[in-house]
């Protein structure tokens, strides 16, 4: 309880330093806020029920996607109650787990059915109250109700639909809720491919909604998919072998520099696709062996420095590698016959290739080519199957590298080096691969992004990507591939889904309210990510070190106090008894 | 090639040399040729170019030299923090940048400007020095005490990532300090119609470079004649100001008592912490310190290259980092060199290789350093520690 009232006292305290900014009437905002959210932490604190408790937390994803949203585009509760549903259902099982499939069901659909109905309160909140504060007119909103909504123009009046819309996604949420948590009641590589399944149900529906409700959050979605690709690399780096890279970008440029070079008019070699990416993700782990090369004698932060000196090297050479003026400048013609023959004292410098576009970039790079589907930026829906094709490649490979025995050799290489070593693991072999592993995903990552954005330049591949890519790794929790995930979601979704939906919404219902038609800089609620996402670093480490999803063994090495680790010494003790176990 | 000795009860016994080509020496052999064939011309045209031009090449020495005194102050604080808690501080890269945007605050709030009265002027550049020393010195303790003191005892990748969380939240603080309407609003509100000038020091846009006024003297000293190189009572200041705080704290550390305790400190805290020494009033102590030093290297910074920029504090931070590491981090003298160093081949690499390579330069060293030789040049410790 006095911990829900100290965040309900912080985020006061910050709400209102942001929101004085928009004069009196919002520190009311922001206190209605606070109380809001100590009422909230004071619920999580009280003896409810798990199954509660999860569809209470998960629906704030929903909440905040409908108050970001369903101004411009209600229908996006429907897609709100599809994450709430399916996570609920699955925090439920996380926090209590049920061997019956019919407790299953019934446990996912009342924890859907929670999170569903705060997502369907707060479409009712924004209807009555942020609507009409950002200056749209009921008739408007009821215009926007029935052209996006299923069914909406047959019912007619804006009530109506409102009220369809609610039970519609409190039924989505509840069946998605129902159907993950029977999953989850199967044990084993069944019970896993069961909820896989539902997960690729939900991602896979996700085009169809976005294109019937005209939602337009494709664009937004294909960002925070390859960003979750690239953290699902990193992971192999820094979660499974424990090596500290702040330089990952590197490789994620290598994979798009290369498709760059191989299908674009730079060169005018304009290969496939589907072979330049393959080619993409090698050399991408090439370039993995050789830059792990000289870190192999580094532990610690001294490992990390040198990762982050490569990571600013590599796109430091694709910008000077473009061409560009010879004076003064360092320049070297590889293949082009004349660098021995120059005499020294008059040697002016040797012309130079444009092997990469310079600080220009390359632009336009070739889309893949399939017959009968058109790849282009219209055209949204086959990118994002695509990219939903490479992830579930992914997903598998790293899923069955995990267990491999390099996977174990990896886990053994972070525990201690010195008794992995000890107990026969090639250190030097384990550690190149798993640099040549995670950057081998980064280049696949590299490649789709390439050819999806069709313009990469060297900007584009940055310290803040490594650190971002980073982050999402460590928030998830490190080493746990469903952490990843929701890592990634929660940064990636939160900086492209709703930061700048929420500051649109700010700028409008400032504009109608003050009658002022610019909002100043600071007021725009994107300028402060950078802030926003700093904090939520720093609390991380504070409040919660091993991420939201810990894998157990990191999680008991962090607490060594809690149950986890007397479960684990619990096993190992029955184990101990178990004479057939024991072997004598 | 083993070699036969003879132990000291008699016996024969096989000692094993290893081969002098080692698989690290055949890849370093191998690096060195590649290295050599791709850039062996340019940089034999290098070479050739310093000898063609020698006052050039003084020039740049000079130039270097100046530079690398206040990168060696920057390096003085990541120093000092990795010296008594082993972490990297990316934050201290951010002070500086606050300490630059501070200072810069102050000369706009006070007014100075080049036609000031010279007297107005000292007076007001050691006044606006100690606050804004005062000001980093006490934001970077605080965020010892918030981000890093309750990790103390984590595993050594949290106050890393911590640390990096609070080098964004101090970027975007600089974006929003650089804002004009912000400092406008702020005066409309309290009635301190002085605060416009701070935003008009900050100019029109959030996120460009702010500019800062001309206020050191930029006229040849005295004695040393045009003829040899340029050298300005801008550049002289800034050497003076750096080397005297670098003597002041080495004097600290090395004679006082608080030095010794740091000393201690950093050898053994538990040990250290026996001997009645106060481990947490040490460390915040060394961030005091660090945090003051980094903020008058970001005033130098800024009178002497006449510019801010909210993202400042990573590139000089990474630049004073590497220096920290060449010279031996943890120690004083060698973060020192290192930055002297440092500012050396900046300018060098500057002049003759163009400044679009110093960056890929430093960190090439910077990797090279650490890979072969990771204790620095005056470090005597075993380095790096797992």
């Amino acid at each position: 309880m006095p911990k829900s009232l100290k965040v309900g006292i912080w985020t006061f305290i910050g709400s209102f330093l942001f929101l004085m900014f928009y004069g009196f009437q919002s520190v009311l905002v922001a206190a209605i806020g606070a109380l809001l959210i100590a009422i909230f932490g004071v619920l999580l604190a009280l003896p409810l029920p798990d199954v509660v408790k999860s569809g209470l937390l998960t629906g704030i994803i929903g909440l905040v996607f409908v108050i970001a949203y369903a101004v411009e585009r209600p229908a996006i509760a429907l897609l709100g109650a599809m994450i709430t549903g399916v996570s609920a259902a699955l925090m439920a099982s996380y926090r209590q787990h049920k061997t019956d499939l019919r407790a299953g069901a019934i446990q996912g659909a009342l924890a859907g059915a929670v999170g569903g109905a705060l997502t369907a309160i707060a479409l009712f909140l924004v209807w009555l109250y942020i609507v009409p504060a950002a200056g749209v007119t009921n008739i408007a909103y009821a215009k926007l109700l029935s052209e996006t909504i299923p069914l909406g123009a047959s019912l007619g009046s804006d009530v109506a639909i409102i009220g369809w819309l609610s039970a519609l996604t409190l039924l989505i949420s509840m069946l998605l809720g129902a159907l993950m948590g029977m999953a989850r009641t199967v044990e084993g590589v069944r019970g896993n491919l069961l909820s896989y399944a539902i997960l690729g149900l939900v991602v896979l529906l996700i085009p169809i909604l976005d294109r019937q409700t005209e939602l337009q959050l494709l664009n937004a979605f294909i960002p925070v998919f390859v960003f979750i690709l690239l953290a699902l690399g990193l992971n192999i780096v820094v979660g499974y072998a424990g090596l500290l890279d702040l330089g990952y970008a590197a490789f994620f440029a290598i994979g798009a520099y290369t498709t760059g070079m191989l299908s674009s008019p730079l060169h005018d070699t304009h290969w496939n696709f589907w072979l330049v990416i393959w080619i993409a993700a090698a050399v991408a782990a090439c370039a993995g062996v050789i830059l792990g090369a000289p870190t192999l004698p580094l532990r610690g932060d001294y490992l990390a420095i040198v990762t982050l000196g490569f990571g600013e090297i590599v796109p430091i050479l694709f910008r000077n590698l473009g061409g560009g003026g010879p004076n003064g400048s360092l320049t070297l013609k590889l293949f082009g016959g004349q660098l021995g023959t120059a005499d020294i004292a008059g040697f002016t410098v040797m012309d130079q290739v444009n092997l990469t576009g310079g600080v220009a970039g390359i632009n336009p790079i070739d889309p893949p080519k399939l017959p009968g589907i058109v790849f282009g930026p219209q055209n949204q829906v086959p990118w994002f199957y695509l990219l939903v094709a490479i992830m579930m490649l992914t997903l598998f490979l790293i899923n069955r590298l995990r267990g491999s025995r390099q996977g174990r050799a990896w886990t053994a290489l972070r525990e201690d080096e010195l008794a992995a070593d000890a107990m026969g693991i090639n250190t030097v072999r384990t550690k190149l691969l798993a640099f040549a592993m995670g950057a081998t995903f980064s280049g696949f990552a590299g490649a789709f992004y390439g050819a999806y954005v069709s313009a990469i330049f060297p900007t584009s591949f940055d310290f803040s990507v490594s650190i971002i890519v980073l982050c999402m790794v460590i928030l998830g929790g490190l080493g746990n591939m469903a952490g990843v995930i929701v890592g990634g979601l929660l940064i990636m979704g939160a900086d492209r889904l709703i930061l700048p939906q929420t500051s649109n919404l700010i700028r409008k219902v400032v504009q109608h309210q003050q009658n002022t038609l610019d909002l100043p800089t600071y007021r725009d609620i994107t300028q402060w990510r950078l802030l926003l996402f700093g904090m939520v670093l720093v609390l991380m480490m504070l409040v919660r070190p091993e991420g939201l999803l810990p894998n157990a063994r990191r999680r008991a090495e962090l607490h060594p106090d809690e149950d986890t680790a007397e479960q684990e010494n619990a096993t190992l003790f029955d184990a101990e008894r178990d004479p057939q176990l024991a072997g004598h | 090639m083993a070699t036969r000795s003879v132990s000291q009860s008699g016996d024969p016994v096989e000692v094993h040399q290893r081969p002098w080509l080692t698989t690290r020496r055949v890849i370093i052999i191998v690096s060195t040729i590649v290295f050599l064939a791709l850039f062996g011309i340019p940089l034999l045209n290098v070479g050739y170019k310093m000898v063609e031009t020698p006052s050039l090449f003084l020039q740049q020495v000079v130039t270097g030299l100046t530079k690398g005194t206040y990168l060696a102050i920057i390096a003085l604080g990541y120093t000092l923090v990795y010296g008594i808690i082993e972490l990297i501080n990316f934050a201290h890269g951010e002070v500086y940048m606050m300490g630059a945007f501070f200072s810069l605050s102050l000369i706009g709030l006070f007014g100075l400007s080049g036609e000031s009265s010279a007297l107005a002027l000292t007076f007001g550049l050691v006044g606006i020095m100690i606050c804004t020393m005062t000001f980093t010195a006490v934001l970077n303790a605080s965020i010892e005490r918030f981000a890093y003191r309750p990790l103390r005892n984590a595993p050594r990748l949290a106050p890393l990532i911590s640390a990096i969380g609070v080098s964004f939240m101090l970027q975007n603080v600089g974006i929003l300090w650089g804002d004009h309407n912000l400092w406008d609003n702020l005066a409309d509100w309290t009635g301190i119609d002085r605060l416009t000038r701070i935003g008009d020091a900050m100019g029109s846009n959030m996120v460009a470079p702010k500019s800062f006024p001309s206020l050191l003297p930029n006229r040849q000293v005295p004695f040393i004649p045009d003829s040899w190189f340029t050298f300005t009572w801008k550049s002289l200041l800034v050497v003076v100001v750096s080397l005297s705080l670098l003597g002041a704290l080495y004097a600290f550390v090395r004679f006082t008592k608080l030095g010794k305790a740091m000393r201690a400190t950093a050898q053994d805290r538990d040990a250290s912490r026996l001997m009645g020494i106060n481990v947490d009033l040490t460390i915040s102590l060394t961030f005091l310190i660090g945090g003051a030093l980094g903020g008058a290297a970001g005033m130098l910074v800024g009178l002497y290259t006449g510019t801010a920029v909210f993202n400042m504090g990573f590139t000089a931070g990474l630049l004073a980092f590497t220096a920290a590491v060449l010279g031996g981090i943890g120690n004083i003298l060698g973060s020192a060199l290192g930055g002297l160093l440092i500012g050396l081949l900046l300018a060098l690499s500057d002049q003759y290789l163009g400044s679009r390579w110093s960056n890929a330069v430093i960190f090439a060293i910077l990797v090279l350093i650490l890979v072969f030789r990771p204790t620095g040049l005056l470090g005597e410790e075993g380095g790096q520690k797992a």
